[in-house]
C-alpha cells in the first residue's frame, strides 16, 4: 500500500536545485533551546506527557476534594503532594527529549548537523526545564483555582512559596530526566531505573533509615520544601539529583558512539 | 576537498576498518564498494564524528567534521534513513532539521518536492516504506545544497525509477563541481554513477582507481562453428586460448575487434562474439584472496 503511493510520488527534474541562503555559523544557544522545545513537542508522546502534566494535579484535586468529606486545613499540603506527582510526570517528558533520541536513533541527524554534543545536552538541558516550568505552572494555576472553587475555609497560609516550589520541581524532575536519559541512552531502561529508585527504592529506605531517605529522596524534598521545612537539606537533594544527572549524562553524551 | 588519512577503528582486539586513507576531488563521483560489514559504515561514521577513530584523520576543507560551524552547510549526509522519529511528519522532520542548518523552512517543502514526497509530507513518518524513508534522507541531505554529498546505501528500498533519478542526482551535482561519495555494496547498483571506485575488503582498501581500469574488458569469450579450428587460428595469431563453459573460447587480454579479425581472415564462422567483463565479485574474491 504505502510502497504503491510511494511509486506513484513523482521525482522533480534534478536541475530544479538552486542553492538557498544558508545560515554562516553555528546555531546561536537561543536557537538551539528553540529547537528543541520544538523538538520535545513535536512528537505524541512529548506532548501527550506534556499535556498530562498540566491536567494531573488538577484532576486528582478535584477528584480528592470531591471525595473527601473532611475539611482541609491548609492548601500547602495539597499543592505539595501535586508538584511531586507533576515532576514525576515531567521526568519522564527530560527523559524522552535525551533517551528517546538514542531510542529512535535520531541523535545521528542531530549530531551530523550540531557535532559538538555538549551545546545539543545544554540546549535540551534549558529547554526541558522552560517546558517544566511552564507545564508545572499551568498545572498549579488550575490546581489553585480547582482547591479555591472546592474547597471552603482552608488556610492560604505559605501557598505562595508552595507554588514556587511547584514550579521550581517541574524545571527540576525534568532536568533529572534529561541528564538520567542521556546517561541511560536508552528510554524504556531510564524510565524504570527512575521510578523504581523514586516510587520503590526510596520509599523503602525512608521506612527502615529515615535519617538517609531524606537525605536522598528528592520526592520528599519537595514536599519538605513546599511545607517550609528542611529548606537547606531538601535544596541540597534537589541539586545533586540535577547535578549527578547532568555530569553522567554529559560524560557519556561525550564519547557515546552513535551506531 | 576530503582527506582522510590512516582511518582506523578497533574494538579491543578485532580491527573493523585498517589504516584507511583517501582524497575525494571536487567534480567527481566516488563509490565505495564492498560487502556487507567490510567497514563502510564506520568509516563514514568516523568521517562525520559520530563514532570516534582509534587512529587516523579527517579533513573537510581543511578541518575535522566537528570543527565545521555548520557542517550540513558543507557535506549533506545520509547515513542511516530510518533514524528518524516515526511520531514525526515527513514536513515536521524536515523544518526541523532546516532550523538547525539555518535554511528558510519553505526549503523544506522545496525539498519535499525535489524528492518527490509532497503528497505524503503530511503524515507520520512511521507509515513510510523503505524508498520513502530514502527520498526523506536524500531531501534532508540536500536542504542546504552542500558541496559534498555523502550517501550511505542510498540506493537501498529505492525503486529502479528512484535509483535512475538518484543517479541523475549525484552525476549532476559533480557536474556542478560538487564532491560526492556514496557506499554499496552491489555494483550494479553504482556502476555507471561513479567515476572512481574505492574497495573496501575486511576493513582495508584493496582497491582504489578509475571503474575502466578495475573492472575493463578482460577479453573476448567466442562461439565459433568450428572451435578446434578457431583456436588454431587464434594461437597461430599469438593470443592464448582458454576453453570455458558451454563450448565458449574465453580469450584473455584480447578485444573482440581483434578476435573478429582472425576469425574474418580464416574463414571461420562465428555464432556468437562478445567482451568479458570482470564482475565486482570477481575482483573482489581476486583482490582480497
Amino acid at each position: 500500500m504505502t510502497t504503491a503511493s510511494a511509486s506513484a510520488l513523482a521525482l522533480a527534474p534534478v536541475s530544479t536545485t538552486v542553492r538557498p541562503p544558508v545560515r554562516a555559523g553555528a546555531p546561536s544557544p537561543a536557537a538551539l533551546v528553540a529547537i528543541e522545545v520544538r523538538k520535545s513537542l513535536s512528537t505524541r508522546s512529548g506532548r501527550s506527557l506534556a499535556v498530562a502534566s498540566m491536567l494531573l494535579a488538577p484532576a486528582a484535586t478535584a477528584i480528592v476534594a470531591g471525595a473527601s468529606d473532611e475539611s482541609l486545613g491548609s492548601v500547602v499540603g495539597p499543592l505539595g503532594v501535586m508538584g511531586m506527582l507533576t515532576g514525576l510526570v515531567l521526568l519522564s517528558l527530560g527523559v524522552l527529549s535525551t533517551a528517546g533520541e538514542w531510542t529512535h536513533r535520531t541523535v545521528q541527524t542531530t549530531y551530523l548537523l550540531v557535532p559538538r554534543r555538549g551545546r545539543v545536552l545544554a540546549a535540551k538541558t534549558v529547554a526541558v526545564a522552560l517546558i517544566g516550568a511552564v507545564a508545572a505552572a499551568v498545572a498549579v494555576a488550575l490546581t489553585a483555582a480547582v482547591l479555591a472553587g472546592m474547597v471552603d475555609g482552608a488556610s492560604w497560609d505559605g501557598a505562595g512559596r508552595a507554588v514556587g516550589v511547584f514550579v521550581a520541581a517541574g524545571a527540576v524532575f525534568a532536568v533529572t530526566g534529561a541528564g538520567v536519559g542521556a546517561a541511560l541512552a536508552n528510554t524504556p531502561a531510564a524510565l524504570t531505573s527512575l521510578y523504581l529508585v523514586i516510587l520503590g527504592v526510596l520509599p523503602v529506605v525512608r521506612t527502615f533509615k529515615p535519617e538517609v531517605g531524606s537525605k536522598l529522596d528528592p520526592a520528599e524534598a519537595v514536599l519538605a520544601l513546599s511545607q517550609g521545612q528542611a529548606q537547606t537539606q531538601s535544596v541540597l537533594v534537589l541539586t545533586g539529583w540535577v547535578v549527578v544527572a547532568l555530569v553522567a549524562g554529559a560524560v557519556v553524551t561525550r564519547r557515546r558512539a552513535v551506531a | 576537498m576530503i582527506e582522510v588519512s590512516g582511518l582506523t577503528k578497533q574494538y579491543d582486539s578485532r580491527t573493523v576498518v585498517d589504516d584507511v586513507s583517501f582524497v575525494l576531488e571536487p567534480g567527481t563521483v566516488t563509490g565505495f564498494l564492498g560487502p556487507n560489514g567490510a567497514g563502510k559504515s564506520t568509516t563514514l561514521r568516523m568521517m562525520t564524528g559520530l563514532v570516534p577513530a582509534t587512529a587516523g584523520s579527517t579533513r573537510i576543507d581543511g578541518r575535522p567534521y566537528d570543527a565545521l560551524a555548520n557542517p550540513a552547510a558543507v557535506v549533506g549526509t545520509l547515513l542511516d534513513a530510518s533514524a528518524v522519529h516515526p511520531g514525526r511528519t515527513g514536513r515536521t522532520h524536515l523544518r526541523l532539521m532546516a532550523a538547525t542548518i539555518g535554511v528558510p523552512a519553505a526549503r523544506a517543502d522545496e525539498v519535499l518536492e525535489l524528492v518527490g514526497l509532497t503528497p505524503a509530507a503530511g503524515r507520520r513518518i512511521g507509515g513510510y516504506s523503505l524508498g520513502m524513508r530514502q527520498r526523506l534522507g536524500i531531501a534532508g541531505a540536500l536542504l542546504a545544497d552542500p558541496p559534498v554529498l555523502v550517501f550511505d546505501e542510498p540506493a537501498n528500498g529505492l525503486d529502479p525509477e528512484g535509483i535512475r533519478w538518484m543517479r541523475d542526482l549525484l552525476r549532476g551535482h559533480a557536474a556542478r563541481g560538487g564532491t560526492v561519495l556514496l557506499s554499496s555494496h552491489l555494483l550494479g547498483e553504482v556502476e555507471s554513477t561513479v567515476d572512481r571506485l574505492l574497495v573496501i575488503g575486511t576493513g582495508r582498501i584493496v582497491a582504489d582507481g578509475p571503474v575502466s581500469d578495475l573492472l575493463g574488458s578482460e577479453g573476448t569469450a567466442v562461439h565459433a562453428a568450428d572451435p578446434a579450428a578457431l583456436t588454431a587460428a587464434l594461437e597461430t595469431a599469438g593470443f592464448h586460448v582458454q576453453h570455458g563453459a558451454d563450448g565458449a573460447l574465453v580469450v584473455p587480454g584480447a578485444e573482440p575487434g581483434e578476435v573478429g579479425v582472425v576469425a574474418a581472415a580464416g574463414g571461420h564462422v562465428l555464432t556468437d562474439l562478445r567482451p568479458v567483463r570482470r564482475g565486482i565479485e570477481d575482483l573482489f574474491f581476486q583482490l582480497t584472496a
